[in-house]
C-alpha cells in the first residue's frame, strides 16, 4: 500500500493531502478553480492568432469579425456576407453565441464591433473583452462539467482523487493553449460534449442527446464524437429490449431532431428563403473544396504525403472519398463495438439507468475522434482536442484497482503532451512560445509525470511498435517514450539552429509530423484494444445486475 | 555584491533531511543552484518550481516604467564611466539608488549586452523589445533566489520547520513581491533576501555578521533606513553592552569598522572623486510632496482625506451663504469658512505630485512627518533596549518600518513590504499576531492593487491574492487557537470580520466605478492610437513624475476609486499598527 502512494505521488496530491491535513479541504475545490482561471488568464496575456499581422490577421480576428457581423446583419445575411474575408463558417450556436458576446461588447464600446470600420481592431480594452468572453464562457460551460464529471464518473474513489482529478484536467495545457492563447471557443463544444457524456451517466439520454446535438452545432468538429455518442444510445436502445427500446428510439429521433432544428430555424422558410440560405449554411460549415489538408497536421494523410504525393497523384474528389471511406471505416470499429456490447450486457434494464457500456463510451469517443484526426479531410492541427478530451478524462483515474498495472495514465499524459508538441508551429507564430514550453512542463510536473521513470511492462511491448518510427535515433534508443520526446527535443534545437536544406525546405516541420502521427497512430491501435478489453470486463461482469459502483453516491 | 551568495553557502546546517535524489533535473533547479541547495525538500522544490513557472509565465504583463528605468541604469552602468553614472540626464530616469545597486546593475549589464547590445544603449530610450524584458524579467527571478535561500535557512534552523516552511512559502510567494517586482518591475525580492537574511544572522546570534548585511542592504536601496533605527539600537544593545550594561569597546570597533568598510567600499570611488554632494542630491530629493501620486494607505491619508471631507463640507456651506446673502454678514463666515486655503482647494487635484496642501487642516511640512515618525519609533526602541531579544528585535524592526510607513514624508505604496515581510516572521506567534498579520496583510496588499491599473492585470492581482489568502491563512491559522475572548475582544473580532468583508464591497466598487469611467471615456485604442495608448500608461503612477491624472478631464472621477482604496486601506493598515504597538509594548 505505501509503494502505491510513492509510486503515485505528485506535487498536486501532496498539495491536496497538505490541504486536507491543515483542515483547509472544503478549499480544495475553490483553489484549484481560481488556480484554473487564473492560469487561463495568465496564458492570456500572451500574444493570440494573427495580432497586428494586418490584413487578414487570424482567428481572433475571425471570431471578432463574426460578432460584428451578427451584430449588424439579419441572420439571413450571415453566411453569405463578405466570405473571402473571414466569411462565417462555423454552426448556428457559433453564431448565436457571437451575436451575444458582440452586442455586450458594443454596449461598453461601439467602436470594438462597428461594421465594417472594426476590421483589425486590436485595443489593450477590445483584447481583453474578448479574452474575457472566453474565459467567461470556459467557466460558465467546461469548467463546472469537469468538476461535475470528476465528482460523479470517480464517485467510488477518494474525495483526494477527485481533486486530482480535477487538478489534472483542468489544467490540461492543450486546451489553454490554443483558447486562452490561440483564440478559440472549443471549450464551449467540449463542454457540451462533457455534458452529454454527464447526462447519460444519469440515465437522462434525451438531454445528453440534445447537449450533443448543441455541441455539434456549436463547433462541427463534435462530429469526431458521433459515431461513438451515436454507438451508446442506439447500443442502450437494443440494452433496453424491444418495447422500451423502441420508445428510448423514437425519443432520440424527436429531441435530436427538434434541437437541430430549432437552431436552424431562421435559416428556415418563414424566416429565410428555402433551399438557397439553408444550403450556404451547410456548403459554409462543410468546406469540401478546401484540399485534404491545409499546413501541417499530424495525421495520416500528411505524414504519407511526402512519400506518397497524395495530391499530385489523386483528384480532390478521389481523395475526398478516399479519406471518407477511410473515416468512416477506422470511425465505425468503436461503434460497433459499442453496439456489440450493449447487445451483449445484462444488467438493471432501465431507462433511468446508465447502461453498462457507459464505461466504454470514453475509449469510444477517443477512437472514434482518433479515426477522425488521423484519416478525414481538412483537419487542423487544433482538431487533436478532440481525441485528446476523452483521452484526459480517463488520466483522472490514476491509482484505482482498475488501473493497477495498467498503461492509461502514462499513454494519456504521452499523447496529451504530443498533442502540445505538435502544435508548436501554430503557437510560435501566435506569440506563444513561451507557455509553449512552460505550461506543459508545469502540467507535467505538477501531475508528477517523468518520463525518465515511468516503469511498467508495456515500454517492451510499445517498443517493438515504436521500432516503425523512420527514426535510427529510436532504434538505438532504449525506450520509446524518452525517445519521442528526444525528437521533438531534437527537433527544436534543430530547427533553432539548422537551416533546413533548400530542397526540403519544410523538413524539420515534416519530420515533427511524422514523430507525432507515429505517436498518435499508435495510441489509437492502444485505444482500441483498451475498447476491446474494457468491453471484455463488462461483458463478463454485466451478466449480473450491475455493480453497486455503478451507482452514483449522489443517488 | 558578490559576497552574499558566497557566505550564504558558507553557513549551511549539516546532517539536515535530504530530498530525494534523481530529481534535480528539473530547468528550475539548475536556477536554484546559485543558492546551492543540494537539501531542497521536496514541497520546497513545488514552491519553486510553482513561483518560477508563474513569474516565467508573467513575463508578457504589464511593466510599468520602472522597468525603463533599470534598463537606464542597465546602459548608463555599462557604457559610462563610473564617475558619470550619478551625472547622467540622457534618461528622465536619473540613477537615483546608493553605489551597490549600481554595481549590481553593472554587473548585470555584462550579459545583457551579449543577448542584446540594444539594452545597453544610453540613447536607446524605452526599449522594450522581447529580449531586453525576457532579460531583465529573468535578473528579477534569478536575484530573488537570495530570498529563497534566506527563507529556506529559516526553515532549516527552526524549532517548528513546518509552521516556519509556511512562512517562508508564503513570503516566496507573497502577492506583494508578484505585484510589485514581477509585474510593475523592481528588484525587492533580491534586498527583502538580504534584509531576511540579516535577520537570521541576528536570530542565530550572529550580530556582527547581521550588522554587516544591513549595512550592505542599505547601499543597495536607502529605503531601509526606516528601520535603521531598530538595527541601531538592538545592536548597540546587545552586541556593544554585555547584558548587566557595561560596554564592550571591542565589540564595538568590530562592529563600528565593519559598517564602516561596507561604506567605504561603496561610497569610496565617489568619495575619492569629490562626487558625494552630488550622489546625496540623487538619493535625496527633497522636492516631493507629503503624499506620493497614490496616497500610500497611511495615517497622512487619513488626514488628507479628512481634509477634504471638511472642505466638502465647507465648500457647501459658503454655496449656502451665498444663495442667502443676508446671512453673509452673520459671525460664522468670519470665524470660520474665511480659512479655507485656496491653493488648498486647488491642490484637490489631489495627488498630483507636488505639495499637498490641505485647505481646512494646518498644513503638514517634512520636519513634522520626521518628529512624529522618531516620537513613535523611540517608544519602540526604549522597549528594545529594555528587552534587546530576537522576538523583541523583529517587532520593533517591524514597527521602525511601519512607523516610517504610517509618518513618512512621500511615502511610496510599495513600502508596505517593509512592513509586511518581517511582519510575516511573527505571524503564527499566536492568535493576536495572526490576527494583526491578516489585518496588515490584506490591508496591505489591497493597498498595492492600484500600482497595477490595467485591465488586464485585475484578475492577475485580484484573483492571485484572493488564492494566496484562501492558502495560506489555514496554514498559519491551525497553529495560533483562539483564545476565550473577552466581551469586548469579542465585539473588536466582529469588527474587524465586518472590515474584512467590506474588502470584497470595497473591489466591487472599485472595480464598477473604474470601468463606469472607463466606459464614459473615449478608448484610446482604436489601432491607429496604440502607440499613444501605450505611452499614455507608461507614464502612469509612477514614482517620480506622473500620475494618472494628468490623463484626461475625468481626472478628479479617476482619482476617486484611488482613494477610496487608499483610505480604506488606512484604516487597516492604521488598526493593525496600533495592535502591533500595543502586543509589543504589554510583552514582557
Amino acid at each position: 500500500m505505501r509503494e502505491r502512494e510513492e509510486r503515485f505521488t505528485s506535487p498536486a496530491r501532496n498539495w491536496v493531502r497538505w490541504m486536507q491535513r491543515i483542515g483547509a479541504g472544503d478549499r480544495v475545490t475553490y483553489v484549484t478553480l481560481g488556480s484554473a482561471a487564473l492560469v487561463r488568464w495568465m496564458v492570456a496575456l500572451g500574444g493570440y492568432s494573427g495580432q497586428a499581422d494586418a490584413p487578414m490577421h487570424g482567428d481572433y480576428e475571425a471570431q471578432r469579425h463574426w460578432m460584428e457581423l451578427t451584430l449588424h446583419l439579419p441572420p439571413t445575411k450571415w453566411y453569405f456576407y463578405d466570405l473571402p474575408y473571414w466569411g462565417l463558417d462555423y454552426p448556428p450556436i457559433t453564431a448565436y453565441v457571437s451575436w451575444v458576446c458582440g452586442w455586450i461588447g458594443s454596449q461598453i464600446n461601439k467602436d470594438w464591433f462597428a461594421l465594417e470600420k472594426s476590421r483589425g481592431y486590436e485595443s489593450d480594452s477590445s483584447r481583453v473583452f474578448m479574452r474575457a468572453t472566453v474565459l467567461a464562457l470556459d467557466l460558465a460551460i467546461y469548467v463546472p462539467c469537469i468538476v461535475l464529471f470528476c465528482r460523479r464518473w470517480f464517485a467510488y474513489r477518494s474525495r483526494r482523487t477527485q481533486e486530482l482529478a480535477t487538478i489534472t484536467l483542468l489544467l490540461q495545457p492543450a486546451l489553454i493553449l490554443i483558447d486562452h492563447g490561440h483564440f478559440q471557443y472549443n471549450n464551449v463544444m467540449l463542454g457540451l460534449s462533457l455534458y452529454a457524456i454527464l447526462c447519460f451517466r444519469e440515465g437522462k439520454d434525451l438531454l445528453g442527446a440534445a447537449a450533443f446535438v448543441c455541441s455539434m452545432t456549436f463547433k462541427q468538429m463534435a462530429l469526431y464524437y458521433a459515431p461513438a455518442v451515436f454507438g451508446y444510445l442506439l447500443g442502450k436502445c437494443f440494452w433496453l429490449g424491444w418495447r422500451e427500446g423502441r420508445t428510448l428510439f423514437l425519443g432520440l429521433a424527436v429531441v435530436s431532431t427538434l434541437t437541430l432544428l430549432s437552431t436552424l430555424i431562421p435559416f428556415l422558410p418563414p424566416f429565410a428563403p428555402f433551399p438557397e440560405t439553408l444550403l450556404q449554411v451547410v456548403h459554409r460549415i462543410f468546406p469540401v473544396a478546401r484540399g485534404l489538408f491545409e499546413d501541417k497536421v499530424s495525421n495520416f494523410w500528411c505524414a504519407s504525403d511526402p512519400i506518397i504525393h497524395w495530391r499530385r497523384r489523386l483528384s480532390n474528389e478521389m481523395l475526398v472519398r478516399f479519406s471518407g471511406i477511410g473515416t468512416v471505416g477506422a470511425a465505425a470499429l468503436p461503434m460497433l463495438h459499442l453496439l456489440r456490447v450493449s447487445w451483449g450486457a445484462g444488467g438493471r434494464q432501465q431507462r433511468n439507468v446508465a447502461s453498462p457500456a457507459l464505461r466504454l463510451l470514453p475509449w469510444a469517443m477517443f477512437n472514434s475522434a482518433m479515426a477522425f484526426f488521423l484519416f478525414s479531410f481538412q483537419v487542423h492541427e487544433k482538431s487533436i482536442l478532440l481525441p485528446l478530451m476523452p483521452l484526459t478524462l480517463l488520466l483522472g483515474d490514476r491509482g484505482s484497482e482498475a488501473d493497477d498495472g495498467d498503461d492509461t495514465w502514462e499513454w494519456g499524459v504521452l499523447v496529451n503532451n504530443m498533442g502540445v508538441l505538435t502544435m508548436w508551429p501554430l503557437l510560435s507564430k501566435d506569440g506563444q512560445a513561451l507557455n509553449y514550453f512552460v505550461l506543459p512542463l508545469f502540467w507535467n510536473y505538477l501531475i508528477g509525470y517523468n518520463p525518465l521513470r515511468l516503469s511498467s511492462g508495456w515500454f517492451l511491448r510499445f517498443l517493438t511498435l515504436v521500432c516503425a518510427v523512420p527514426c535510427t535515433y529510436a532504434m538505438t534508443h532504449a525506450d520509446p517514450v524518452q525517445s519521442s520526446y528526444t525528437l521533438i527535443a531534437i527537433l527544436h534545437i534543430m530547427e533553432a539552429t539548422v537551416p533546413p536544406p533548400q530542397r526540403y525546405p519544410d523538413l524539420w516541420v515534416v519530420a515533427r509530423v511524422a514523430v507525432g502521427c507515429g505517436v498518435f497512430g499508435l495510441a489509437w491501435l492502444w485505444g482500441l484494444r483498451k475498447q476491446l478489453e474494457v468491453g471484455w470486463g463488462i461483458g463478463t461482469f454485466h451478466a449480473a445486475p450491475a455493480p453497486p459502483r455503478l451507482q452514483s453516491k449522489t443517488k | 555584491m558578490s559576497s552574499p551568495p558566497s557566505t550564504l553557502s558558507r553557513r549551511r546546517p549539516s546532517g539536515l533531511p535530504s530530498a530525494p535524489s534523481g530529481l534535480s533535473k528539473s530547468v528550475e533547479i539548475q536556477e536554484a543552484r546559485t543558492s546551492k541547495e543540494p537539501w531542497l525538500t521536496s514541497e520546497e522544490r513545488d514552491v519553486l518550481v510553482l513561483s518560477t513557472v508563474m513569474k516565467v509565465v508573467l513575463f508578457p504583463a504589464y511593466h510599468s516604467t520602472d522597468f525603463e528605468v533599470h534598463r537606464n541604469w542597465l546602459a548608463i552602468t555599462h557604457s559610462l564611466p563610473i564617475s558619470k553614472w550619478y551625472f547622467d540626464t540622457t534618461s528622465e530616469w536619473t540613477l537615483d539608488y546608493p553605489p551597490f545597486f549600481a554595481y549590481f546593475e553593472y554587473l548585470l549589464s555584462w550579459p545583457a549586452a551579449l543577448i542584446d547590445p540594444g539594452i545597453t544603449t544610453l540613447n536607446n530610450l524605452g526599449y522594450a523589445a522581447w529580449s531586453c524584458v525576457a532579460y531583465q524579467r529573468w535578473t528579477v527571478i534569478i536575484s530573488e533566489l537570495v530570498m529563497a535561500a534566506a527563507l529556506l535557512r529559516f526553515v532549516r534552523s527552526s524549532s517548528d520547520p513546518s509552521l516556519q516552511r509556511v512562512i517562508s512559502a508564503s513570503l516566496f510567494l507573497h502577492p506583494g513581491f508578484i505585484i510589485v517586482d514581477h509585474i510593475h518591475f523592481q528588484y525587492n525580492g533580491f534586498m527583502y533576501g538580504i534584509l531576511l537574511w540579516s535577520i537570521l544572522a541576528a536570530r542565530n546570534g550572529q550580530l556582527l555578521k547581521s550588522g554587516i548585511l544591513f549595512a550592505v542592504l542599505l547601499n543597495f536601496k536607502h529605503i531601509y533606513m526606516y528601520i535603521a533605527p531598530a538595527y541601531f539600537v538592538y545592536l548597540l544593545r546587545a552586541y556593544c553592552f554585555n547584558p548587566r550594561g557595561s560596554f564592550l569597546i571591542q565589540n564595538f570597533i568590530k562592529l563600528g569598522a565593519s559598517v564602516a568598510g561596507i561604506f567605504a567600499v561603496s561610497l569610496g570611488p565617489f568619495l575619492a572623486m569629490g562626487q558625494i554632494p552630488q550622489l546625496l542630491s540623487r538619493l535625496f530629493p527633497f522636492t516631493r510632496g507629503l503624499n506620493h501620486a497614490y496616497w500610500a494607505a497611511n495615517a497622512w491619508a487619513l488626514v488628507t482625506a479628512a481634509d477634504r471631507v471638511l472642505l466638502q463640507c465647507k465648500s457647501m456651506q459658503l454655496v449656502r451663504l451665498t444663495l442667502f446673502p443676508t446671512l453673509l454678514i452673520g459671525a460664522k463666515l468670519r470665524g470660520t469658512s474665511l480659512t479655507i486655503n485656496t491653493s488648498g482647494v486647488e491642490s484637490t487635484s489631489r495627488g498630483l505630485v507636488g505639495d499637498t496642501h490641505f485647505a481646512i487642516l494646518p498644513n503638514i511640512e517634512p520636519r513634522h512627518t520626521f518628529i512624529v515618525t522618531i516620537l513613535f519609533q523611540l517608544i519602540f526602541l526604549a522597549k528594545l533596549w529594555r528587552k534587546p531579544d530576537y522576538k523583541s528585535f523583529v517587532h520593533a524592526l517591524t514597527l521602525c518600518g511601519y512607523c516610517s510607513f504610517m509618518f513618512g514624508w512621500h511615502v511610496h505604496e510599495k513600502a508596505v513590504l517593509l512592513i509586511l515581510v518581517p511582519l510575516s516572521l511573527l505571524a503564527a506567534d499566536d492568535y493576536a499576531h495572526y490576527r494583526t498579520f491578516v489585518m496588515a496583510s490584506l490591508a496591505g496588499i489591497v493597498g498595492l492593487f492600484p500600482l497595477l491599473f490595467t485591465p488586464a492585470e485585475w484578475f492577475i492581482k485580484v484573483g492571485y491574492s484572493a488564492i494566496w489568502f484562501a492558502v495560506v491563512l489555514p496554514g498559519l491559522a491551525r497553529r495560533c487557537p483562539r483564545p476565550t475572548p473577552t466581551w469586548i475582544g469579542e465585539i473588536v473580532h466582529r469588527l474587524e470580520g465586518l472590515y474584512i468583508y467590506g474588502f470584497v464591497a470595497l473591489q466591487l466598487a472599485v472595480t464598477a466605478f473604474t470601468a463606469v469611467l472607463a466606459w464614459k471615456s473615449p478608448d484610446p485604442g482604436a489601432p491607429p492610437e496604440i502607440p499613444l495608448n501605450l505611452t499614455t500608461s507608461g507614464n502612469l503612477l509612477e514614482a517620480t513624475t506622473s500620475s494618472p491624472l494628468q490623463r484626461s478631464s475625468l481626472s478628479q472621477m479617476e482619482f476617486l476609486p484611488l482613494m477610496m482604496t487608499s483610505v480604506y486601506c488606512a484604516v487597516g493598515i492604521t488598526w493593525a499598527f496600533l495592535r502591533l504597538s500595543w502586543l509589543y509594548i504589554k510583552s514582557s
